[in-house]
């Protein structure tokens, strides 16, 4: 028995609760611009016995891998930033999860996605 | 102060909300609201409502706009893994899980206010009608140990009896209606009354009170009206 055809008020709720998973996933996606892309890479030299360590923001663009060079003082800001956006991320994540289970219940589309 | 909740009432993402937000004294004065009452109700009046939604709604209390901050709310609901944002309205908003978070003050004056500054907790709030009625009609109980403020039933039947109405979404009214049919169940007359007369409603706020206890066949008496 599917519920949501028998009761109004389910029916509605789940509704409500389809338009507001897409508004908070392109509300999210709109604020993860905001962030830096790439992730933190750490190259470590070796010159004359002392071990120098080096921070890189690194990141794709199209068919090129970019590395940019990240100053020692702007390292825990950018770390704070990357932890900001990958949450950020995984809570879309969590989103979309429960969008694609709502499109089975309510027998809707999910943006970006193939319909059957 | 009534009985306490069992630990395990929420779900735990939003019990560590809860009992975070306790932490810093929030509860004081500012309470939840919204559809995750219905589990306290059921516990302590065995109103029996199993529907939910992922929203969190907080009521919180605007005692002046230049208090001296108190907590940051902002930065402890982040803490636990809370992410914040802004709507296209410029109202501030947390999602952790699925879940919602929201915190609703009383609107001073006419619509189009914005949003509403809460520098004792480091917040901003939406600013809605009616939401004084839910703080000043309160009670508070214990989960875990923190202690948790909530609209007593009748405040909260009141409260929806007039917002089902001005609802622009046919899906909530439908949802308002069929709460205030379960809170009827429970209702105090003489402090539902109490309510109603240390209230000054307009003639379509009545109306829209009338017409909601039409919709669940509560009787204008019993509210004094």
């Amino acid at each position: 028995m599917k519920v949501a055809e028998k009761d109004n008020v389910v029916q509605g709720m789940l509704d409500d609760e389809y338009v507001r998973c897409l508004d908070v996933i392109k509300t999210l996606q709109a604020k993860m611009e905001s962030y830096p892309k790439g992730a933190l890479n750490i190259r470590r030299k070796k010159i004359k016995d002392k071990e120098y360590i080096y921070y890189y923001l690194v990141w794709r663009e199209g068919q090129d891998v970019i590395n940019r060079h990240v100053a020692a003082d702007n390292l825990p800001e950018l770390q704070k930033q990357i932890a900001d956006r990958d949450k950020l991320r995984n809570e879309i994540l969590a989103y979309k999860e429960r969008l694609a289970y709502l499109k089975k219940l309510l027998n809707k589309s999910v943006p970006g996605k193939k319909h059957d | 102060m009534t009985k306490s909740l069992p630990d395990n009432l929420f779900p735990e993402r939003i019990r560590n909300l809860i009992c975070a937000i306790s932490k810093a004294g929030f509860f004081d004065r500012s309470a939840l609201i919204g559809s995750w009452l219905m589990p306290i109700y059921q516990e302590l009046y065995g109103t029996r409502y199993v529907l939910r939604t992922m929203d969190i709604d907080f009521a919180v209390h605007i005692a002046h706009t230049k208090i001296a901050p108190r907590a940051d709310l902002n930065q402890c609901i982040t803490d636990l893994g809370f992410v914040d944002y802004f709507t296209a309205d410029g109202m501030q908003r947390f999602t952790g899980g699925g879940y919602e978070v929201e915190f609703i003050g009383q609107r001073a004056g006419g619509r189009d206010k914005g949003f509403l500054s809460v520098p004792e907790w480091h917040l901003t709030a939406m600013p809605l009608p009616f939401i004084n009625i839910l703080i000043d009609y309160s009670t508070t109980t214990m989960l875990c140990d923190f202690s948790i403020r909530f609209p007593v039933p009748e405040a909260f039947f009141i409260h929806k009896l007039i917002t089902a109405q001005k609802r622009l979404s046919d899906n909530k009214r439908m949802k308002d209606i069929e709460q205030c049919s379960v809170i009827a169940k429970i209702i105090n007359d003489d402090r539902l009354q109490q309510i109603i007369h240390n209230q000054r409603f307009s003639k379509a706020t009545k109306k829209y009170i009338a017409l909601s206890c039409a919709a669940i066949e509560f009787p204008l008496h019993r509210i004094g009206m």
